[in-house]
């Protein structure tokens, strides 16, 4: 992968997202590399894809393709033995709206400081397993107001400074007035040392218990829009108290809280059953119209694909191989690994065995040369054991990875 | 909360039940006449030996003497203790306040310093903070009690001349000798009797006194705890709610302290409650070097003197204390962790 392949990349992103769209993330040749004792785990391979504003995005494959580990990286949140090795992650956190281009962050060269920023805020993520995903000795409520206390102190004290002003309560004279400087403080500054030892002093610990009860209240007030009734009461409760569907809202809510530009649902809906599955899509796709901008969503589900994503991204053993517009991929799929993947899916009207993909997924540590699926493929020939092949335009917004495309039907 | 409480009380009847009578047992393995011979100092007195016996009835059945005693203890006497030369309830609380007043201050420092350093060794883990506490821990772990009490002891006393083995100086004890009036012995604890009476001079001598025997202990036990402290933390860091924590914005300090740390907690109490309960049986090898005549230095001489009703008292003691460590440690729990109700 080189430096033309990214150029190229950057020229189909803006023909991809159609007029007046940006992209609001673009990753180019991405490696990601798992140093474990067995080997050095070649996690991906030099990933490169364009996320536009606006839309769902899908990306699917089977378990271990690096869909997660993809995420992940977007997140800056690859485990340890994982390393970022090469490549670049241009994120565009800027409100779409704006006259000209918006200015773009290379995540990867960003310090941690201002991915602590950006999480939660500006892109979030849902995960897989409610259950693990939520800390089981802290209530709901705290869990969710967590997202408020870390990136909306600012606007929050502000609040807390005009309600004080307006008077009522029992707060009153010089603690009145010692509070709105705490506010002050936390306005201009809301990491500012002075406040966390501010925080232990008796009458001031109050400043941190206003912002909490606002920090609460924000909370009660976004689980109700997501449809938990009774809100109030819900968040004063434990995990374990609490269905696997509400859980799950309750996770939705932690990254949902400060209206993110780029939601991640990592495998969000595939241990649930049908009706809640069905449930927990139709909030993201309500969600997707009010509240945020933009989609990844992460499954091996293509039902869920085929009925929610604009566009999808097919992954193999660490690369991309294939991208496209749904309703072009499932009507016209070009890599010979979509179509299997395809053609694996029971149908109705199936008479016949299920089909199934010969062979197995690669071990990524030793992967093999050249297009990694070229062991499985039924169309590989002499190039494909050899040199990974480039993405290529082959229609409207359509990139296959391949030297031997499937026919083109469309 | 408080019927948890009663009914874990009612249970203490069948603990204590239970290691008496496992350790009257036990005893009852050595001959009446050995168990006799104990009250036997001088040649002349050995002639007495088959009476001594038929006095006390130590050749009776097992369940008559230990109803016997059982009966005594009822009534309120545990007996007479032959090493202290006081009856045992008297003798036992000239011991258990030297006892206490070690661990008063060793367990809150072994408490948190073994949760400091468990924590920032699995924040740190592989750095050389980590290998530095864990060499450290194997250390205290491996290393002979008393040869590091003994070590401790000739540097800082025989060298240094600061730190004097034994519970109090001897200009102090006489001066409170001399002043009943001015010094009262509220707990039999001199650094804490010093303090109720404002006496620094007091205070400071017994301060003086704790300073080796307290290192010995925290250096000794912290290892334990450090070490399940850092293998929890490591284990909660690497849980699914952390990275959730982090997916939120959460800076290390909130992730650290606020999530991992409060659940990996959860098998520290009970590591913690459990070396507390046993170091107010007293170490013996602390209370021998540092000449401090505490309840391991007692229950040390009363089992080589086979001193019965001391052997007896102590166990019923120990009952009690784990009865108890184990209601706190579950009240504990419940406190830190909302998913344990206490039925």
């Amino acid at each position: 992968m080189s430096a033309d392949m990214a150029g190229d990349d950057r020229r189909d992103g803006r023909r991809e997202t159609g007029a007046g769209a940006h992209p609001i993330l673009e990753a180019k040749d991405l490696v990601v590399n798992f140093y474990t004792y067995e080997g050095v785990v070649k996690a991906l391979n030099g990933v490169s894809l364009t996320i536009p504003h606006g839309i769902t995005f899908g990306l699917v494959g089977e378990s271990g393709c690096g869909k997660s580990v993809f995420v992940r990286s977007l997140m800056g949140l690859v485990q340890e033995p994982g390393r970022i090795d090469g490549g670049e992650l241009i994120f565009y956190p800027g409100p779409p709206s704006g006259d000209g281009p918006v200015q773009g962050v290379d995540l990867l060269r960003q310090p941690e400081s201002y991915l602590q920023r950006i999480r939660g805020d500006r892109i979030s993520m849902i995960f897989q397993e409610p259950n693990a995903a939520l800390n089981p000795i802290m209530t709901v409520g705290e869990q969710v107001a967590e997202s408020f206390l870390f990136h909306r102190v600012r606007e929050m004290s502000e609040k807390i400074a005009a309600d004080l002003g307006a008077g009522g309560g029992r707060t009153t004279g010089p603690v009145k007035a010692v509070l709105r400087v705490l506010c002050g403080i936390s306005a201009r500054n809301p990491h500012a040392r002075v406040l966390r030892v501010l925080n232990r002093v008796p009458v001031l610990k109050r400043w941190r218990r206003r912002l909490l009860r606002e920090a609460l209240s924000r909370s009660a007030e976004l689980l109700g829009r997501l449809g938990i009734s009774n809100p109030e009461e819900v968040i004063r409760r434990y995990p374990h108290n609490l269905s696997g569907g509400m859980k799950h809202r309750i996770v939705i809510a932690m990254a949902l809280a400060c209206k993110p530009v780029l939601l991640i649902a990592d495998e969000a809906t595939s241990n649930l059953d049908v009706t809640i599955q069905a449930q927990i899509l139709d909030l993201l796709k309500g969600l997707k119209e009010t509240e945020i901008s933009s989609v990844l969503l992460i499954t091996h589900d293509l039902g869920v694909v085929a009925e929610t994503c604009d566009r999808v991204g097919v992954m193999y053993a660490g690369n991309v191989c294939e991208i496209a517009n749904v309703g072009e991929l499932f009507r016209n799929p070009r890599h010979p690994y979509t179509q299997a993947l395809l053609n694996a899916v029971p149908k109705m009207a199936q008479t016949g065995p299920l089909e199934s993909i010969e062979g197995t997924v690669p071990n990524l540590v030793d992967p093999p040369p050249g297009c990694r699926f070229h062991p499985r493929c039924p169309n590989a020939g002499e190039p494909c054991r050899e040199v990974f092949p480039e993405m290529r335009e082959m229609g409207v917004g359509h990139r296959v990875a391949c030297y031997f495309p499937v026919e083109d039907i469309g | 909360m408080g019927p948890f409480i009663l009914r874990r009380l009612f249970f203490l009847i069948f603990v204590l039940f239970g290691v008496s009578v496992l350790i009257f047992g036990i005893l009852m393995s050595f001959s009446p006449e050995r168990r006799a011979a104990a009250y036997i100092t001088t040649p002349q007195q050995a002639k007495d030996l088959p009476r001594l016996v038929r006095t006390y009835g130590l050749d009776d059945p097992f369940y008559i003497q230990y109803g016997r005693w059982v009966g005594e203890v009822a009534a309120g006497n545990l007996g007479w203790s032959l090493v202290a030369a006081q009856p045992v309830w008297t003798a036992f609380w000239m011991y258990f306040p030297v006892t206490l007043e070690l661990n008063l201050y060793a367990a809150p420092l072994i408490i948190w310093f073994g949760i400091w350093l468990g924590t920032r060794s699995a924040i740190h883990r592989d750095d050389w903070f980590d290998h530095l506490s864990r060499v450290f821990a194997i250390i205290g772990w491996s290393l002979p009690t008393f040869l590091f009490a003994l070590v401790l002891l000739m540097v800082f006393y025989g060298y240094f001349r600061m730190f004097p083995p034994g519970i109090i100086g001897d200009e102090t004890a006489l001066y409170i000798m001399n002043h009943p009036e001015s010094f009262s012995r509220y707990t039999g604890m001199v650094t804490v009797d010093g303090i109720l009476n404002g006496n620094w001079r007091v205070a400071l001598d017994g301060l003086r006194h704790l300073v080796l025997p307290v290192t010995t202990q925290v250096i000794v036990v912290v290892a334990l705890l450090m070490r399940v402290m850092r293998s929890g933390m490591i284990e909660e860091l690497s849980k699914d709610y952390v990275i959730t924590a982090r997916a939120k914005g959460a800076d290390d300090r909130t992730v650290h302290l606020r999530h991992a740390r409060k659940n990996a907690l959860i098998p520290v109490v009970t590591v913690a409650g459990q070396l507390v309960a046993f170091s107010m049986e007293g170490s013996i090898a602390v209370e021998v070097v540092f000449n401090r005549q505490g309840m391991g230095w007692w229950l040390a001489e009363s089992a080589t003197q086979l001193d019965m009703p001391v052997l007896m008292g102590m166990c019923l003691f120990m009952g009690l204390v784990f009865v108890i460590t184990n209601l706190v440690i579950d009240i504990l729990y419940a406190a830190i962790d909302p998913r344990i109700r206490l039925v």
